[in-house]
């Protein structure tokens, strides 16, 4: 008996392990941890959220991104993998975006139509 | 000969061009004014202050009504009774503002020991915590009685936001909140000048877009929406969200940067806080 649970903690943890950071797996029952989406939910999910960091650090952050990963974290946990992956793609996309867009206007541009009131 | 003259002239125009992202701060605001009496020639420099009920008929006639009554009134009773009550320690603000409650024209000022802007809202909390009392939040709530208290005896004091040369930071603050202004954000791609200097006039659903001039003279307002007083930088917060950009933190160096700029563009006009406005 002793002997098994052992296995056992040791089956769950090489597991959890494999799915990368027990995220999944401390949330879920072991089905729902077993599901390779589960895995790919987590992979995107941080991956929505370091965008979304870089995207901070130039202020560029837009205003749904931090909501997005939130409900796609909660979506995960419930064990709806594919929504969650959706969404969290939504918000990987939108970081890539805002930060791109801050660092485009990198340097400051007065708009063309503002241009000649500078001159007398 | 002809060559030379182009050449010369395409220098120029390229000059001009990146002349103006480092015009001084006089510059950029001769040009804010020139912009808008270009697209507003009937409206007279001191009517900016009333917002966009400078340059819409309509809704003036509205505004106009309500401000015989005006909405704000038992804030501004209610921000004398704060400034009036002394704090636990037996001071009162007036120990931390002498020369007050007339005291908004003095903000936003560069700090130089700070090394930083600051806003009257700032130092209102600052006078606060000095004294033991907990700091009030920056938006919403009470700290709107005590601006609209000093708003209202403030009133008519001239704009005068200065740039101190003698500490290059105060500049570089300035910069910032200019390029702030300048930078388009959010999903919506929009800068504050998107809406305000390029489009001023024009109508977004049920709105008609009002100038940046004269933008910070009439704070806390009073907003029908909101059904209470907020504060200027709650207002930067929600036109942040109107674009879907996130919003920065009241009272945060980057909106407290922006006022800076803001506040030193409407140089000269007169305070008319506190304000009301749909
Ligand atoms: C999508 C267009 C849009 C953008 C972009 C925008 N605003 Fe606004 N703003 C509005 C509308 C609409 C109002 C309400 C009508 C009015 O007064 O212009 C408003 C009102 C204001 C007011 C209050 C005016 C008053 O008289 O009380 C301030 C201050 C302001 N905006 C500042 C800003 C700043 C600073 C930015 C950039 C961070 C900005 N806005 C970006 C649409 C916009």
């Amino acid at each position: 008996m002793m002997r098994i649970d052992k296995t056992m903690t040791g089956v769950a943890l090489a597991l959890a392990l494999m799915l990368g950071g027990g995220v999944a797996m401390a949330a879920g029952t072991d089905a729902k941890a077993a599901d390779p989406k589960a895995a790919e939910a987590a992979k995107v999910i941080e991956h929505a959220e370091m965008a979304r960091k870089r995207a901070a650090s130039v202020d560029g952050e837009w205003r749904d991104t931090a909501k997005f990963i939130k409900k796609a974290r909660a979506l995960a946990k419930e064990g709806k993998y594919d929504a969650a992956i959706k969404l969290a793609k939504k918000a990987k996309r939108q970081g890539e975006l805002g930060y791109e867009q801050a660092v485009s206007q990198e340097k400051l541009r007065i708009p063309s139509y503002f241009q000649s009131y500078y001159s007398d | 000969m002809n060559k030379v003259i182009k050449s010369l002239v395409a220098l120029a125009l390229a000059g001009g061009v990146t002349m103006t992202a480092q015009a001084s701060p006089e510059q950029d605001r001769a040009a804010f004014v020139k912009y808008y009496k270009d697209r507003f020639p009937e409206v007279p420099m001191e009517e900016y202050p009333n917002g966009v009920y400078a340059i819409d008929k309509v809704g003036r006639e509205n505004w106009e009504a309500i401000e015989e009554f005006p909405p704000y009134e038992p804030f501004i009773d209610s921000g004398q009774e704060m400034w009036e009550k002394p704090f636990a320690n037996g001071k009162t603000y007036k120990d931390c503002f002498p020369d007050g409650p007339a005291i908004a024209a003095k903000y936003p000022h560069w700090d130089k020991k700070k090394g930083m802007v600051v806003t009257l809202p700032l130092a209102l909390n600052e006078c606060r915590k000095a004294n033991g009392e907990k700091p009030l939040k920056y938006k919403k709530g009470p700290i709107n009685d005590l601006l609209a208290y000093i708003a209202y005896e403030s009133r008519g004091q001239k704009i005068d936001v200065k740039i101190p040369e003698d500490d290059p930071r105060a500049l570089e603050a300035y910069e910032k909140g200019k390029k702030f202004y300048f930078t388009r954000r959010g999903q919506l791609n929009f800068s504050c000048a998107s809406c305000h200097l390029q489009n001023a006039g024009m109508r977004v659903r049920t709105e008609i877009l009002s100038p940046s001039l004269g933008h910070v003279t009439h704070w806390p307002t009073y907003r029908s929406k909101w059904g209470t007083v907020g504060t200027l930088h709650r207002r930067f917060t929600g036109c942040n969200k109107n674009i879907r950009a996130k919003p920065f933190k009241a009272q945060g160096e980057q909106y407290r940067n922006l006022e800076y700029f803001l506040t030193y563009m409407s140089n000269g006009l007169k305070l008319n806080g506190p304000g009301s406005r749909k």
